[in-house]
């Protein structure tokens, strides 16, 4: 199956109050320590299991119960059945102890490519804690390329990615400004936001660095 | 305006609101953020985007920039000169109540009135961030304040609670009479640790917990007061070795000790506030029990006392009932005589208490100056009874008058009286010290009975009256002489040494003696009747005395 053909307009849930997403959104979710994180993380899955999505989280927060816990009894048999994968960062974004932005979008073209046309998935909500970059790991500096070139995949198939960052972590200004330029969403303070900053991945690619 | 103008118009009213957007997304985002610097990173790295300048940098709250005229444009802002730069404008990062500093942007040329506004707005929702941000960071300390105020609350009550459930189970101990093992049972379970009570000598009185030393370890009498004395210089428990001790010595005389065997010195405070608990009950108990027994012992005291003079025989009995104590037994009343090589009449005291305890000869004891009366309830043998307060002296003299024996209570004040003058008889016939039994004493039975004194002193006037004559005119010590010399049978040795003088100087008092009487000591009965008139005259000594 080609996931090009399958992104549609129909707008989704998000799991929050009047907040709809759409099939190819990039959002970039801001929000301060663990408690602000599941307000989002948590209705987000658990829509997404409900709907009957295919659910990738990737995890930098070693503690996976308190989520899980959050999620509610259903979360055992979608983690049985494959319909939810909860991984942590260290698999997920630097299973060799380097970050690699080919690499990294190889892991989601598979992760999404094959829940899609292998699985049948309808619909793929990703969900990444990106506080793994954080670390003095080798080719984190690339986080923005690779957040850009994740806008040209995003339309392959019918998916969702959501970025999530710790304002109390990604302490730098100008990083920030970086990640707004890289979403055409932004989540802040409960309102999803088309994002005036975002920079088209081709225009922002070609800019010198 | 025709249609092609209307389409630029549209067309430059949409990027206006798509940039207003903008800032209404990176306010949103500043107002999220969680420092000021990352609040001036934003406004600063978001300046090119809004107009064709650059942001030369930020000036906070009055700090140095380096920029001419920045600190003379204040709070409404204004033109800067900067190097390189064709034009500079200071745009204040302020809110309504509030001024921050400035925001420093240049450009070669002056930008257009459009992107003055917006970077205008730009700095304004800096300076409204930066206040929202300093106004969270206010209640943040506050709440950090409160939450300290709060735990140290919590700590204090927590602290309290805890010593007054210390202070719960002490008193329940005080109130229920548990003793000794009581107060210990109840540190221990308090504490978790053994617990030990000593007296103030270092001898166990109770324990409780684990692990008891047997043979109880006794420290040296100089260890022992030198740790006793370093805990009273201080309020709190002091450690000693392996225990934490605390003292029991209401108005600072040490009554007890209690400690606790910590040898990993793992007591905290709320064992230490136990202990200290466990002091102050152990220190109400031994005072009453001290108080207790001073009390016992000023009723057996006034009861001697009244024995002694002659009392109402009813209610001495009522008395001894109330005491435990069988007053219809037969006694004899000893008069105890003495002194310690040190120490004062309550060591003596203590010391006769003791050995009539452990002899035993009787518990009704009272002092009387320098003596002690005992009144002997048995028939013991009172040698070794003077001998047995010796050792608890711990050397010293003592000598005992005994009365005779009193078959009822009418007849103690007469064994009393004969217990007295038995005493004083043995200090004016300067006999060794030793016990002297009224039945014992021979012929000063008979003259103490005798009732005419007068026909006495006749007698000792008609034997002895030069003598004593010559002894008061010349302070002369010949009746003494006389007195020990038949004392002792004649013998020259003996007399010397109990005189204490040389043998020359008693053969001339005997010439003296001779010469004064005109008497032959020799003859048998010039003898018994001179040896008569001295103890006579002891006698006599020793009744106007009385």
């Amino acid at each position: 199956m080609d996931g090009d053909g399958a992104v549609t307009d129909a707008s989704i849930t998000m799991g929050q109050p009047g907040v709809t997403i759409r099939p190819g959104d990039h959002i970039c979710a801001f929000y301060r320590g663990v408690v602000q994180r599941d307000d989002v993380l948590v209705p987000y899955l658990r829509e997404g299991i409900l709907a009957g999505d295919k659910c990738i989280c990737v995890m930098d927060d070693p503690d996976t119960e308190r989520v899980l816990g959050a999620l509610g009894p259903d979360v055992d048999r979608s983690l049985r059945s494959g319909q939810f994968d909860l991984m942590c960062s260290d698999t997920a974004y630097v299973p060799c102890g380097y970050f690699a932005v080919e690499e990294m979008l190889g892991f989601w073209e598979h992760g999404v490519g094959d829940a899609v046309r292998q699985a049948g998935y309808a619909f793929v909500r990703a969900v990444g804690e990106m506080t793994w970059a954080l670390r003095d790991l080798p080719g984190v500096e690339d986080l923005v390329t690779y957040e850009a070139r994740l806008n040209r995949f995003l339309p392959r198939y019918p998916q969702v990615i959501l970025c999530l960052y710790d304002l109390e972590r990604f302490t730098d200004g100008r990083v920030l400004m970086e990640l707004l330029r890289t979403h055409p969403q932004v989540l802040l303070s409960g309102q999803l936001l088309e994002n005036p900053w975002y920079t088209e991945p081709d225009d922002y690619l070609a800019e010198p660095r | 305006m025709s249609a092609p103008e209307l389409d630029v118009a549209h067309q430059l009213s949409r990027g206006l609101l798509s940039t207003m957007r903008s800032l209404l997304v990176l306010g949103q985002l500043m107002t999220e953020s969680t420092g000021e610097r990352q609040i001036l990173d934003l406004a600063v790295t978001a300046v090119p985007s809004l107009a064709r300048c650059r942001a030369v940098g930020v000036e906070r709250d009055g700090a140095p920039t380096g920029v001419r005229g920045v600190d003379l444009v204040g709070a409404a802002g204004g033109p800067v000169e900067l190097p390189a730069a064709g034009w500079g404008w200071a745009y204040p990062l302020g809110s309504r109540t509030a001024h921050f500093g400035h925001l420093v942007v240049a450009a070669d040329d002056e930008p257009s009135g459009e992107e003055q506004f917006l970077l205008r707005a730009l700095a304004q929702q800096t300076g409204a961030a930066l206040a929202n941000q300093r106004l969270h960071a206010q209640e943040q300390a506050t709440a950090s304040q409160l939450s300290v105020v709060n735990d140290r609350l919590r700590g204090t009550v927590g602290a309290l609670e805890r010593s007054m459930e210390i202070h719960a189970r002490l008193t329940a101990v005080a109130v229920s009479g548990e003793g000794h093992d009581g107060i210990a049972r109840a540190v221990h379970e308090l504490t978790g640790l053994p617990v030990a009570i000593e007296d103030r000598y270092g001898n166990l009185r109770a324990w409780a917990g684990p692990n008891r030393p047997d043979p109880y370890p006794k420290d040296a009498a100089a260890r022992r007061e030198a740790m006793l004395r370093r805990a009273l210089a201080t309020t709190r428990p002091i450690r000693d070795g392996g225990s934490v001790v605390a003292l029991a010595h209401p108005q600072g005389d040490i009554l007890g000790v209690i400690m606790l065997v910590d040898p990993a010195g793992s007591c905290g405070e709320h064992e230490l506030i136990a202990l200290e608990h466990g002091a102050t009950i152990l220190a109400m108990e031994l005072a009453r029990v001290r108080s207790l027994a001073e009390s016992e012992l000023r009723i057996r005291r006034d009861l001697v006392d009244e024995l002694l003079t002659g009392t109402d025989e009813e209610s001495a009995l009522t008395r001894a009932v109330a005491l435990g104590y069988d007053l219809l037994r037969p006694h004899r009343v000893l008069v105890i005589e003495g002194r310690a090589r040190a120490g004062d009449n309550d060591t003596f005291f203590q010391a006769v208490r003791h050995a009539a305890r452990e002899e035993p000869a009787g518990s009704l004891l009272m002092a009387r100056g320098s003596q002690v009366v005992l009144l002997a309830d048995s028939e013991a043998d009172w040698e070794h009874l003077r001998c047995a307060v010796l050792r608890e002296l711990g050397g010293g003299r003592v000598r005992i008058g005994v009365g005779e024996r009193c078959e009822r209570i009418a007849d103690i004040p007469r064994s009393y009286r004969q217990a007295r003058l038995a005493t004083r008889l043995l200090a004016a016939a300067e006999w060794d010290d030793r016990v002297v039994r009224f039945d014992d004493l021979g012929v000063y039975r008979l003259l103490v009975g005798i009732e005419d004194t007068d026909e006495v002193e006749r007698f000792v006037q008609r034997w002895i009256g030069a003598l004593l004559d010559y002894d008061r005119q010349r302070s002369s010590d010949l009746v003494r002489t006389l007195f020990h010399y038949l004392d002792q049978g004649g013998r020259y040795e003996a007399t010397a040494s109990a005189l204490i003088v040389h043998r020359n100087t008693l053969k001339y008092r005997l010439q003296r003696i001779r010469q004064i009487t005109g008497l032959d000591l020799s003859d048998p009965e010039t003898s018994f009747n001179l040896q008569l008139a001295t103890r006579a005259w002891q006698t006599l000594r020793v009744l106007r005395a009385e």
